[in-house]
């Protein structure tokens, strides 16, 4: 029978959130712990940059061990040429439930990450922060055994791939309405080892259609190793750009 | 007079030795809801490693409102699965008034976790707050179970839109009532996605299992008690309306028969919800207190004729089939914790007082009625009161208005006048609210503790 005070509830609780939540999120460090304990081993990361700055012409794929997360295994394969790392990539990510969406989402802006800094020095892609550390361990430890296989690039190739006839062909440009697709790809033994967009349709919505769909076209086309392969539902035009490229560095490759 | 007065003493000695004040559970279960919202808390603490930047920043805020609304919309659904240790113990009318707020407080919750997980993703696909509504439209595409948590949410606005003051008021009970059935068909939407794209879920399979765990003692509760338990009851006791009698103008009794209905476990102060199955009446159930103690063959209901289901229970005919759910309500003899007790109504909020004041244990002095209406013509049921205060030497007081029109003086000193150790008192009352709360303030004027004065309201 207390006398009830309906407006002074409402706003005592929101206020109570409000605070709470506030603190809550500042209370949370700016960075992963484990990011800086990465950046505190920074002789680690010297010894994985020494291919970069070794003037030695090391080039060929190395894969890094797999690093286990939460949600599953990351391992990344790099394609490196003299001594610089040219291409990254995810062999292996977390898959299953909101996984895959994440892995779309954060393992393009990774490798794309990696090449640019040469190094496994990289930022998390925020929403994918274990998937990210995975990402970061595999890399450096794909850094770490570059030396080996630049060194062995005199011998018989190390690894299983790096095979002579192996050749990276790119397509020509595919206009859609939404900017022009451009695909690259390895082509080894007749067979595509790799596809890539050197192009995609960028900004706004965009940029989040060409995340979600250019992995999968990447994947559908090595997979089905011709320009047959599936649109990915919600990026028609982008996915029709894609195989017009792809039929093109198809052709060229045939040649 | 040395024998009556060593006779009233032993035999309030007799009466004490009954009364064991139960105390209500509300103090415990709030203590463990906290505990709970303070468990998701930390389950989303113990799954952020950090926070990168704003975007960051506002879909954290988007997860934390988000996991707390998860956990209170269970709560909110178990605080209606009519259980005993709720209705009875804590009183259905609080937990009515818990079950309003913190409805009203889940769907704020829900709005904000929309909002925030949105507009982060749309900050994170590198779009403005303007592109909000896009983001979401492609959320609910692309994302699992998207589609059945915007049908959920879409539900939970509409049913918080037609609980609104002013809105209620105007639709039909029975309207209302069954635009808040869709809760059930909200709460299942929106569950899978929870599980299907919650950060916490997917990374800590404890998480999953304790979600699970509540959602399905929630539903296991809601079945069991609101559908099992009814059915049961009314398979057992098969009742039917015996007669209708009419009391005063505008005030009706029910009476209905059925089979051992002592054994359904109701006490004086106690109500049930009530759903006559005759031609338009089948659809809503009502809650109406028992106006008499429960005998074995007969329960009887008074009601006021103020709304259209109460107006037309006085054409009901006997032998109609009668679907009951009850009992429910705390304002019994469990509540006391003295010998004496006064007992105060308001108009027609006689009904749990009539009964109460029939089955008080007490001997002659200790058990005291004073009971309030316009005119002495709207005195219900007065002559069986009478009757019960001659039997018991209880005392019957009431107060009504003056041929003038002027409202009786119910303040502190009148009623200590009237009832000189009033502060020794327990004190149940039932009424309508302007009249509970002048005669709450009286009471506590005179020196009634709070924790005597035993009440029941059902105003939100």
């Amino acid at each position: 029978m207390r006398k009830s005070h309906p407006v002074r509830r409402v706003v005592l609780a929101s206020a109570a959130t409000v605070s709470a939540v506030v603190l809550l999120l500042s209370l949370k460090p700016a960075s992963d712990p484990a990011t800086a304990s990465a950046a505190g081993a920074a002789p680690q990361q010297t010894a994985g940059q020494r291919p970069q700055g070794g003037a030695r012409a090391g080039s060929g794929t190395v894969t890094g061990d797999a690093a286990q997360t939460q949600y599953g295994a990351v391992q990344v394969r790099l394609t490196v040429s003299a001594g610089k790392i040219t291409e990254a990539e995810a062999v292996q990510a977390p898959k299953g439930g909101l996984s895959d969406q994440k892995t779309q989402l954060a393992i393009p802006r990774l490798n794309q990450a990696a090449v640019t800094a040469g190094s496994a020095d990289i930022d998390s892609v925020s929403g994918a922060t274990y998937t990210s550390e995975g990402y970061k361990k595999s890399l450096q430890s794909a850094l770490d055994k570059v030396e080996p296989a630049a060194s062995g690039a005199d011998g018989p190739a190390a690894g299983s791939s790096g095979p002579a006839q192996a050749r990276t062909v790119t397509g020509k440009a595919a206009q859609t309405q939404y900017g022009p697709v451009q695909v690259r790809i390895t082509v080894s033994a007749g067979k595509i080892t790799e596809a890539e967009a050197v192009q995609a349709p960028k900004g706004g919505l965009s940029d989040q259609k060409t995340q979600l769909a250019i992995p999968r076209l990447n994947q559908a086309a090595v997979a089905a190793g011709s320009a047959d392969i599936d649109a990915v539902s919600g990026a028609t035009y982008t996915s029709t750009g894609y195989r017009q490229s792809l039929q093109s560095a198809l052709d060229q490759a045939g040649d | 007079m040395t024998t009556t007065l060593a006779g009233g003493r032993a035999a309030r000695r007799q009466t004490m030795r009954r009364i064991r004040p139960r105390r209500s559970p509300a103090v415990p279960l709030l203590l463990a809801v906290w505990a709970g919202a303070v468990a998701v808390l930390w389950l989303w603490w113990h799954n952020t490693p950090s926070i990168a930047d704003d975007t960051g920043r506002i879909l954290n805020a988007g997860r934390i409102t988000g996991l707390l609304a998860g956990y209170l919309m269970a709560l909110v659904v178990l605080q209606m699965a009519r259980v005993p240790a709720l209705e009875r113990r804590v009183g259905s009318d609080r937990v009515a008034r818990w079950h309003a707020m913190s409805g009203r407080y889940t769907l704020s919750l829900i709005v904000a976790h929309v909002f925030l997980t949105m507009w982060g993703y749309a900050r994170q696909a590198g779009k403005s707050l303007g592109d909000i509504v896009q983001q979401t439209v492609d959320s609910v595409e692309q994302l699992p179970d998207m589609g059945k948590a915007a049908i959920g949410t879409g539900l939970f606005v509409v049913i918080g839109l037609s609980s609104i003051g002013g809105i209620r008021r105007r639709l039909p009970y029975d309207a209302w009532y069954h635009v808040h059935l869709l809760t059930y068909a909200a709460v299942f939407l929106t569950f899978w996605h929870q599980i299907s794209t919650g950060n916490d879920f997917a990374v800590e399979p404890a998480a999953k299992t304790f979600w699970y765990g509540l959602y399905g003692a929630v539903t296991a509760l809601v079945v069991w008690y609101r559908v099992l338990t009814p059915i049961r009851l009314n398979v057992r006791h098969r009742m039917r309306v015996e007669a209708v009698v009419e009391e005063t103008p505008g005030i009706v009794s029910v009476l209905i028969s059925g089979h051992k209905l002592h054994r359904m476990g109701a006490e004086a102060g106690q109500f049930f919800r009530w759903r006559f199955l005759a031609p338009g009446m089948r659809f809503s159930s009502h809650p109406y207190s028992l106006s008499a103690a429960p005998r074995p063959g007969m329960l009887r209901i008074t009601v006021k004729a103020i709304g259209d289901h109460s107006a037309r229970l006085r054409e009901l005919t006997p032998g109609t089939r009668v679907w009951a759910e009850g009992p429910y309500g705390a304002l019994t003899a469990q509540r006391r914790s003295r010998g004496k007790v006064l007992l105060v109504a308001g108009g027609v909020g006689i009904t749990p007082m009539r009964a109460l004041f029939e089955t008080l244990p007490g001997a002659a002095g200790d058990i005291t009625l004073l009971y309030r209406a316009n005119t002495t013509q709207d005195l219900a049921l007065w002559d069986e009161l009478a009757a019960i205060a001659e039997e018991r030497g209880a005392r019957l007081m009431y107060a009504v208005n003056s041929p003038e029109g002027e409202r009786p003086d119910i303040s502190a000193e009148n009623l200590q006048r009237k009832v000189p150790d009033i502060d020794r008192h327990d004190v149940f009352m039932c009424g309508p609210p302007g009249f509970a709360q002048s005669v709450y303030e009286a009471l506590r004027g005179a020196g009634v503790p709070a924790r005597r004065i035993h009440h029941e309201s059902f105003e939100m």
